[in-house]
């Protein structure tokens, strides 16, 4: 579904050099390292936030290489959840799709959330919503930096398995960045280290 | 920055030129062909006129007297409003600050109005002429110290000094002050002062109406521009024009300078909370904003009131009476002084014009230097600098800058362009733009829009539901500034509005009172003037309060 | 703000985009006069619609600060061909214009303003060509205010020098010659005072003498009057300061002050030899302009009807024959006519202006 061939990216060091990554359709792939590596960098350079210094990106056999990152179809869900502070939860989520607002609050767990204010929201309803809104824009992969990881343990194993299982049910295929090892384990069906595979 | 933005960031760059920099220019061009290229000459030449005489000095000084008694004033309001909590402060803060939009003539017509025959009557003494203009310019500033200083006060994170109370370095209110406030408070005075600073150096109204004897640059400028620039008559006119300028655009460009240098300063340094944390209550405290509403409100009271007093006009008595009659006389006009409606409605159209132009190229500008900061720094740089030049600008020489300009493009127009002003008004309220949308899109966040864009969302959707309504705040000051500039306008309109059926509320209220006083209704029908503009003017200034996040920590 | 905003300005920008061009490209039609004028009160508003009603002609009106900003003006726009009349221009300006080359003769029948023209002293004669029609006219001198220049408290000057005295120190305002025709007309007066002609050093060492007795010099005529004198009816408006005792204005100002106060004036004008100077007003058809309808304006504003009407209206003496300040409430009876103006020609003041304004400067520039 997904071919990443050869992607290279230097900021002032090498971050990765020549990584290939190959995601199945509905596959949830981890990939671990720590921080300041270039994880953040990868996902953004996939998504098309920032460009390659080499390597192409295929999505269902169609290069995506050189696109804007608004026609590529890849949705990110950042490390703090961005929300729209000028729209309500529902305005945040009209930004995607202007219907089924309720059926994917509910697929978060925030049915009745429609018309909440964005301040009032706590970090894990914030992140719910970021991915809510991420889901409903039908995305043919769905990329996450480090979601779960400003949440406190309960909830971010809450929200590992209620994610897990929403995008497994969508069959929607995911890469995840952590440097939580656990917790890639936990959200993953396989796990790269990026250390691993620059040496 | 891609090829839209590119095209899209030149026109800007070429309208802002062709609106801006060209009239400066041919001015410019046309003064050093009277004078000859000789900046020495010219500043030398402010010293050898009798007309120009001592201004260089008059005008450093009472900067300096200005900005020092602006601090004074402002300080502890900024003080006792920010350290404390209030209620309606919003509100209070509103009231105080509002001297900062009002046009200069209007308080010009107010402190004559206190100091007057009729009021205090203390302008037969020397001295008054001296303090009562020190004090009109921080009757305008103080709103600067407090917009810099009070945000800075109420939402200093409290561990901060709750921390230095716990140590042996903050035990006395002395110490505290040398390890805490000085350090956190110093920038931002010190970027007000700066500002305070360029706004009494380059007065023009207060100094033209309130000041006996002494001028400042720009006054001086304004008096003899009519005759600069005309070679073989009057020359020495456009040395002035010329070494006045030189000193006030060497000024200006150094004031800036240290602006943007304190600004990146204050910005970065402190730990602040993005709401107000102060909540202990002073009721001491009213014993300053008390005595501080009052000082700011006078002025305005006073020209309100001054519409309505009218002389008795029999024989040599001085008694007054209460009459609508000056709102009449003011609304039905002459040929001479055109009527109230007109002068209104030529005021509405050119502020909204200049809106019109303005707040986009502005914007436009402001975008295309934000997009340049990540690409080509340098280029960004000189870009900012450049949008600045009109700062660094008199009002007295932009009108000359458009009217020269304008004769030369099409000499018919000078009379016959009904918007001419509206081109003054652009080159003056367009750096403002910049100086407001500039920082906001600085501080947007870029996680905003890389967000939108993995949503897929497009160019203009991004634009139209993002960028937009998280810039409403900056782009409401804005519009707001630009309608208020535009509206109290006087010195470059004072130049460029030759045909009388330009006449706008500030021409109007100063043709009024350059009308011999013989006439009782003269003066009260002025102040009628003012009032509709003052009013417009607060109503303007309350919209964008009312709308103004607490966040937004901008220049103004 | 919402999401139309932006479709919003683009309406109103495209709205007024024709209004722009249509500004730019209007052209002036031959039944448009355009006048260039100061404030001249002259110019009321009854007596402008009347031309306009009258002829078809209409008037655009350029207004600008003072007689100097008229000359000025016509200098920056010449050969634009886009003035038609001037109407402000005096005998301190005037020459100047001629000199210059900025003014076209037109056919105005002068012969109502023989009283004028019967002058027997040359220099006192105003301009008598085609390029220029005298419209108003009246003496600038020293005016003093009488209930405190009274003999006692202060002594009346006989003669210039005596404002250099300490007693004076501080208390007489002048308009500046530089930007103010009354300025620029007593200045030409004190000129022929300290006899020019004879290379006297005394009309710069008085002026001198005047800076160091710390005269206050304004930029206009109405600073000096309205807010320094203490004679006038400064005092009864609001920028009041009155510290000048002796100001210039007009001979017949204290008859204009009585005039309005119901014949009661504080105010007198000095009868000393050569400090008083007659000015005349003109209006002259510019060259390039549509000279046909200026010339038919000039026409009209010495025509009878409209002429005898200058005591009244613009406070400045009619220039027709047999006309005089109305007696009514001692207009007239407070107005003096001095009995020994200063004698400057035309033509001297042509050519000597600036020589004469660059020697008033330095003047009033020399470090003691």
């Amino acid at each position: 579904m997904l071919n990443c061939r050869n992607l290279s990216k230097k900021f002032e060091r090498s971050l990765f050099d020549k990584l290939s990554i190959n995601l199945e359709k509905g596959e949830i792939l981890a990939i671990t390292g720590p921080s300041g590596c270039g994880k953040t960098t990868l996902l953004r350079c996939i998504c098309g936030l920032e460009k390659l210094d080499s390597g192409s990106i295929f999505l269902n056999g169609k290069e995506i290489t050189n696109s804007p990152a608004e026609v590529r179809n890849i949705g990110l869900l950042f490390q703090k959840p961005v929300l729209y502070p000028h729209l309500s939860v529902s305005g945040n989520l009209s930004l995607a799709s202007r219907d089924n607002h309720d059926k994917a609050l509910t697929e978060v767990g925030l049915s009745g959330f429609g018309n909440r204010d964005v301040h009032t929201l706590s970090g894990g309803e914030g992140q719910r919503v970021a991915l809510a809104r991420a889901l409903l824009a039908n995305p043919r992969v769905l990329l996450l930096d480090e979601p779960f990881s400003a949440l406190d343990s309960d909830l971010s194993l809450k929200l590992i398995n209620d994610v897990r299982a929403l995008l497994k049910s969508r069959e929607c295929p995911a890469i995840l960045v952590t440097h939580n090892i656990e917790e890639a384990e936990l959200f993953s069906d396989r796990i790269i280290n990026l250390l691993d595979s620059i040496n | 920055m891609n090829s839209l933005q590119k095209i899209f960031g030149a026109i800007a760059v070429v309208l802002y030129t062709i609106i801006t920099i060209a009239p400066i220019v041919f001015a410019l061009d046309r003064l050093i062909l009277v004078s000859g290229f000789n900046p020495t000459f010219w500043v030398q030449s402010l010293d050898k006129n009798y007309v120009s005489q001592g201004t260089i000095g008059f005008t450093f000084i009472q900067s300096f007297f200005s900005t020092i008694l602006t601090i004074l004033i402002g300080f502890p309001i900024a003080w006792v409003l920010g350290r404390h909590s209030w209620p309606f402060k919003a509100f209070l803060r509103s009231i105080l600050t509002l001297p900062f939009v009002i046009p200069a003539i209007i308080a010009a017509m107010g402190v004559l109005t206190i100091t007057g025959p009729y009021g205090l009557d203390i302008r037969t003494e020397e001295s008054t002429w001296w303090w009562t203009l020190i004090l009109s310019h921080a009757w305008f500033n103080i709103a600067l110290i407090i917009r810099f200083c009070e945000p800075v006060l109420s939402t200093l994170n409290p561990n901060l000094e709750e921390q230095l109370l716990l140590l042996p370095n903050g035990v006395t209110f002395y110490s505290r002050l040398k390890n805490l406030w000085i350090p956190v408070l110093a920038p931002a005075v010190a970027a007000a002062s700066c500002m305070t600073f360029v706004f009494s150096f380059t007065s023009f109204a207060l100094v033209k109406w309130i000041t006996v004897r002494d001028k400042t640059l720009e006054s001086t400028m304004a008096e003899v521009s009519s005759s600069s620039g005309i070679q073989g008559y009057m020359e020495s006119s456009s040395d002035i024009v010329l070494g006045a300028s030189l000193i006030q655009f060497l000024v200006l460009l150094i004031s800036l300078w240290l602006m943007s240098v304190l600004q990146r300063k204050r910005q970065t340094k402190w730990q602040q909370a993005s709401e107000n944390l102060v909540q202990n209550k002073n009721t001491k405290g009213w014993l300053v904003l008390a005595p501080a509403i009052f000082f700011v409100q006078l002025p305005l009271l006073s020209v309100i009131l001054g519409s309505l007093r009218v002389r008795d006009a029999s024989a040599d008595s001085t008694s007054f009476k209460w009459s609508t009659a000056g709102w009449s006389e003011a609304l039905q006009g002459s040929y001479s002084f055109p009527p109230l409606s007109e002068a209104l409605f030529n005021s509405m159209i050119y502020s909204f014009t200049t809106l019109i132009i303005a707040l986009p190229l502005g914007y436009a500008l402001a975008s295309t230097i934000h997009i340049l900061e990540e690409k080509n720094l340098h280029l960004s740089k000189i870009l900012e600098i450049y949008t600045m030049l009109p700062f660094a600008l008199s009002a007295a020489m932009i009108g000359l800058g458009v009217m020269l300009g304008i004769i030369k493009l099409n000499p018919s127009a000078a009379y016959d362009f009904w918007f001419l002003p509206v081109l003054a008004h652009v080159i003056i309220t367009v750096p403002f733009v910049v100086r407001i949308i500039l920082p906001a899109l600085r501080s947007l966040d870029l996680n905003y829009e890389e967000n939108a864009k993995v949503l897929g969302m497009s160019k203009l959707n991004r634009f139209l539901k993002i960028k937009l309504p998280l810039m409403k705040g900056s782009i409401l000051v804005a519009t707001v500034f630009t309608l208020a500039m535009s509206l109290g306008e006087f010195g470059a309109s004072f130049i460029v509005a030759r045909n009388s059926e330009w006449t706008t509320l500030p021409l109007l209220i100063d043709s009024l009172r350059g009308k011999p006083m013989k006439d009782p209704l003269t003066v009260p029908a002025s102040n009628a003037v003012a009032t509709v503009l003052m009013i417009i003017t607060m109503i303007l200034f309350l919209v964008v309060e009312s709308f103004r996040n607490q966040k937004d920590r901008g220049m103004f | 703000m919402n999401n139309f905003f932006l479709t919003k300005v683009v309406i109103v920008t495209l709205v007024l985009t024709p209004l722009f061009s249509g500004c730019l490209s209007e052209e002036s039609s031959d039944n448009e006069l355009v006048i260039v004028t100061y404030d001249v009160n002259a110019l009321s508003d009854s007596m402008i619609s009347q031309f306009e009603n009258n002829t078809g002609i209409e008037i655009k009106m350029i207004k600008v600060d003072d007689a100097g900003s008229i000359l000025s003006y016509l200098i920056q726009n010449e050969g634009t061909g886009t003035i038609d009349l001037a109407i402000g221009l005096d005998n301190t300006y005037l020459p100047t214009a001629i000199e210059l080359d900025l003014l076209k003769e037109v056919n105005v029948n002068q012969t109502l303003l023989s009283r004028l023209n019967s002058s027997k002293m040359q220099p006192l004669k105003p301009y008598e060509g085609k390029l220029a029609t005298p419209f108003d006219m009246g003496y600038i001198c020293l005016n003093y205010d009488s209930s405190v220049v009274d003999g006692l408290n202060f002594t009346v000057p006989t003669g210039l020098w005596d404002l250099t005295e300490p007693e004076w120190k501080g208390k007489v305002a002048f308009p500046s010659p530089i930007t103010s025709s009354p300025g620029r007309g007593f200045m030409l007066a004190t000129l022929d005072y300290f006899s020019w002609q004879s290379n006297d050093e005394d009309f710069g060492n008085w002026w001198t003498a005047m800076k160091e007795n710390d005269v206050i010099i304004t930029s206009g005529w109405s600073e000096a009057y309205e807010t320094h004198y203490t004679g006038g009816y400064g005092e009864y408006t609001e920028g009041y300061i009155g510290d000048a005792h002796i100001t210039v204005s007009y001979c017949h100002s204290p008859g204009v002050e009585s005039w309005y106060n119901g014949n009661w004036t504080k105010s007198a004008s000095l009868d000393i030899s050569k400090t008083a100077f007659f000015q005349v007003e003109y209006a002259s058809a510019i060259k390039g302009g549509n000279s046909e309808n200026a010339e038919k304006f000039i026409e009209y504003l010495i025509s009878p009807n409209v002429n005898s009407q200058m005591p009244i209206e613009n406070l400045m003496y009619s220039v027709l024959e047999g006309e005089d300040l109305p007696e009514e409430n001692g207009y007239r009876f407070h107005s003096l006519i001095p009995s020994d103006p200063a004698l400057i020609s035309n033509h001297d003041i042509g050519r000597n202006m600036e020589l004469w304004l660059e020697e008033w400067n330095l003047a009033m520039t020399k470090s003691e």
